[in-house]
């Protein structure tokens, strides 16, 4: 098995890809997403996160999980990233379990982890820290989920608490969006009442910060995922394709081309493969390069991929598209890579003499 | 690369108690870019190494080495780079002829030659490249002839790194009159020092002269000088570049390493840390290295289990070209005074800055890794040789 992973990784990484890769279905099921105006399969949730156990993955044994950690947790999110599978995973089995791992009290954990485990909850985070008039644009999967985890300042602290989305005066409002296989709301909390918050913990800035860049390599994930899709589907077509009585692909300029975007994609590999196995000290520089290295080079495959497909690649129909609009999404999800780099480089500055 | 050995211990202890005194001045000195850099303390450098048995520790124990593991390998160049050890005159013997010579050489052979490489007396350089013979390296057309029991060589090879340093040279020639490409080629191993051959300095735009080129006129070794037969030598040339199993590479990535954090520290006394820009590139040559060490790592495992993985293709272009724009961030840090020579020669980064263009040419250039890259690890199609266009003049 290739490092870093073991045979058990792989029969876990081909039960989702079989999965995940019916659904994509030759780019058949964005495009139904995109139809159907809602970017949430229900039916492939209770599949994918319930049935095949997915959801688990993460979680720690003691509630139900399968505690593969953040490696097991890339496996998932480079075969989502491959299919474009319109499932709250991120938010859920990412952002919102570490957080009540982190700091929900024993109660809560016993209460949520095994339902996150289970499939049976999906769950969505916002950040209120500086949303005074209690709205936020920029939500991911809001409407698609049954909690919100919602965190906002408590004196110096920050204090998480969740509201179901059924709450009176919760006002989820789906955005129209480029990506249409990734849900992007606005999310109105100002209507509701607070018996219809549950406080999850307290923590602090820094906490709350090194939990949430757990998530980054799960981004980074998707990203590397995604992009292999697209140099696969390029490779398909370059030996398939023939001009001037030639299959392209034996043309350097293609040939070098697709050459680059491995080495891009292998070098982004690494570094996510990298953070997902750094120690917990490591950590936050390891998810920052992750994700500014994944983002950039995601953005750049599907980019390279369209232009070596020629006009097939620029149509509707063939679905690349979704995957180049998936990839401009992500380079804008959790903040910019130039910011990352620029808080990579205050840290190597601190470190140096 | 779960077992421990007290290999590494051992060898960082040593270098601890004998990289010191005379030797100080080499610490850190004859990386490629500096490997002119003072010749006759390196190769007494060398015999200190062999004397103490650290030459040849990934040999088989049958000729004098100690059948180390790639692991044992990885941390004994980790130790050397670690303790600043000089750029090693003897690795073309020790690491690429000598497993060559135990795999496909003969038992007089072995006796003959890997006593000197193994007590670091004797130091060999490779004949490949021509000048007719460059990307195309099998374009050889240095020829060898058999006569009373010697082979007589006539030709030129060229950009051979350490050749005023060697003692011998192993040179691909074409045995056979009228063969082209692979065919008819021989591996023969040949003494430098004869009235035959003439080896004349490059100067480069580095200033160095690390690289030579090498004249054979009538030059001569004995019948038996050959590893293989006429019409083996492409097979040996390749395989011999096969035993690089990549033991060196986190060697080479420590001195990456050192070389960017001395950039680093530069910009945040002269302020460039300030710079957006300087900002970016030097987080992105932080993140680039650390993507390196993870896919030699990747690498390394690989080929512990025997396997060959697809990511060590990019290995070489990505160090060659990250090299590169490490050199080109290092004089954008240094602002106008990148431009000054003190004492009217090139200071350390200056020296990386203008070596470094080689990087993405030597040992295969840039555009033939993206072949190689794009047939082998991808599958694509083969260049087709020739194609009918005509060559003008």
């Amino acid at each position: 098995m290739a490092y870093p992973f073991t045979d058990e990784h792989e029969m876990i990484r081909m039960a989702a890809r079989g999965f995940l890769q019916d659904w994509y279905d030759g780019g058949a099921g964005p495009e139904r997403i995109y139809q159907s105006g809602k970017a949430y399969d229900s039916r492939a949730w209770a599949g994918f996160a319930g049935e095949l156990g997915m959801a688990a993955i993460a979680i720690d044994e003691a509630y139900g999980g399968a505690s593969l950690g953040d490696l097991g947790r890339v496996i998932v999110m480079e075969e989502l990233g491959a299919s474009l599978c319109s499932l709250p995973f991120l938010t859920t089995c990412g952002i919102v379990a570490d957080l009540i791992d982190g700091i929900g009290t024993d109660e809560i954990k016993q209460d949520v982890l095994p339902k996150i485990a289970a499939g049976e909850m999906r769950a969505a985070y916002l950040d209120g820290h500086d949303a005074k008039d209690k709205r936020v644009y920029n939500t991911v999967y809001a409407d698609c989920v049954d909690t919100i985890f919602l965190s906002r300042r408590a004196g110096d602290a920050i204090e998480v608490v969740s509201i179901p989305t059924e709450a009176n005066g919760l006002i989820i409002t789906p955005e129209k969006t480029m990506d249409p296989t990734r849900s992007f709301c606005a999310v109105d909390w100002s209507g509701v009442a607070p018996l219809d918050m549950t406080v999850i913990g307290k923590t602090t800035q820094i906490q709350l910060n090194e939990i949430v860049m757990r998530s980054f390599i799960s981004l980074a994930a998707e990203c590397v995922g995604g992009a292999q899709k697209c140099l696969d589907m390029t490779l398909e077509y370059a030996a398939q394709r023939v001009q001037f009585d030639r299959p392209i692909a034996s043309f350097q300029a293609i040939k070098h081309r697709c050459a680059d975007m491995f080495i891009c994609i292998e070098a982004a590999r690494s570094a996510v493969y990298a953070a997902a196995l750094a120690a917990p000290d490591d950590k936050t520089e390891a998810a920052l390069i992750a994700k500014a290295y994944a983002v950039d080079a995601y953005f750049k495959i599907t980019g390279d991929a369209i232009q070596l497909h020629g006009g097939i690649g620029f149509t509707w129909e063939y679905p690349l598209h979704f995957f180049f609009k998936r990839a401009r999404a992500n380079r804008s999800m959790f903040g910019s890579a130039p910011r990352d780099y620029d808080r990579l480089a205050t840290l190597i500055f601190e470190d140096v003499a | 690369m779960s077992q421990t050995s007290n290999l590494r211990a051992e060898f960082s202890a040593w270098m601890h108690a004998n990289f010191c005194g005379e030797y100080e001045c080499l610490r850190g000195r004859a990386t490629p870019g500096d490997e002119d850099a003072f010749p006759g303390l390196r190769l007494k450098w060398e015999r200190e190494m062999g004397a103490a048995g650290w030459i040849g520790v990934g040999w088989p124990k049958a000729y004098g080495g100690r059948d180390a593991s790639l692991e044992d390998l990885v941390s004994f160049n980790e130790e050397y780079a670690r303790h600043g050890g000089p750029g090693r005159a003897g690795h073309i013997g020790e690491t690429l002829l000598a497993p060559t010579i135990i795999a496909y050489g003969t038992e007089a052979q072995k006796q003959k030659y890997l006593p000197g490489i193994k007590a670091g007396t004797e130091f060999w350089c490779q004949g490949y490249s021509e000048p007719n013979a460059g990307s195309d390296l099998s374009n050889i057309k240095t020829k060898a002839r058999l006569e009373n029991g010697r082979w007589i060589i006539n030709g030129q090879k060229i950009w051979t790194s350490l050749a005023m340093d060697s003692d011998y040279i192993f040179v691909v020639a074409r045995a056979e009159d009228g063969s082209v490409g692979r065919c008819g080629l021989v591996f023969l191993l040949v003494k430098l020092d004869q009235v035959g051959i003439d080896i004349r300095p490059i100067k480069q735009m580095s200033g160095t002269a690390e690289f030579n080129e090498v004249f054979f006129e009538g030059a001569m070794c004995d019948e038996a000088d050959i590893i293989g037969g006429i019409g083996d030598g492409w097979k040996i040339a390749m395989a011999l570049l096969g035993f690089e199993r990549g033991a060196s590479t986190l060697g080479q990535q420590m001195i990456f390493a050192d070389e960017f954090r001395q950039i680093a520290s530069l910009a945040k006394r002269n302020g460039m840390m300030q710079d957006p820009m300087i900002r970016q590139r030097i987080a992105k040559a932080y993140a680039g290295l650390k993507i390196m060490r993870f896919t030699a790592l990747r690498t390394l495992e690989a080929s512990q289990g025997g396997e060959l993985s697809k990511e060590g293709y990019m290995s070489k272009i990505f160090w060659a070209s990250w090299h590169r724009d490490l050199g080109e961030l290092a004089m954008d840090v240094m602002g106008a005074s990148a431009e000054i020579l003190d004492d009217g020669e090139y200071n350390k980064l200056q020296k990386l800055f203008l070596f470094s263009r080689s990087d993405t040419i030597y040992g295969g250039t840039n555009q033939i890794q993206r072949n190689i890259i794009a047939e082998r690890a991808l599958g694509m199609p083969k260049e087709p040789r020739g194609g009918g266009i005509v060559i003008k003049g």
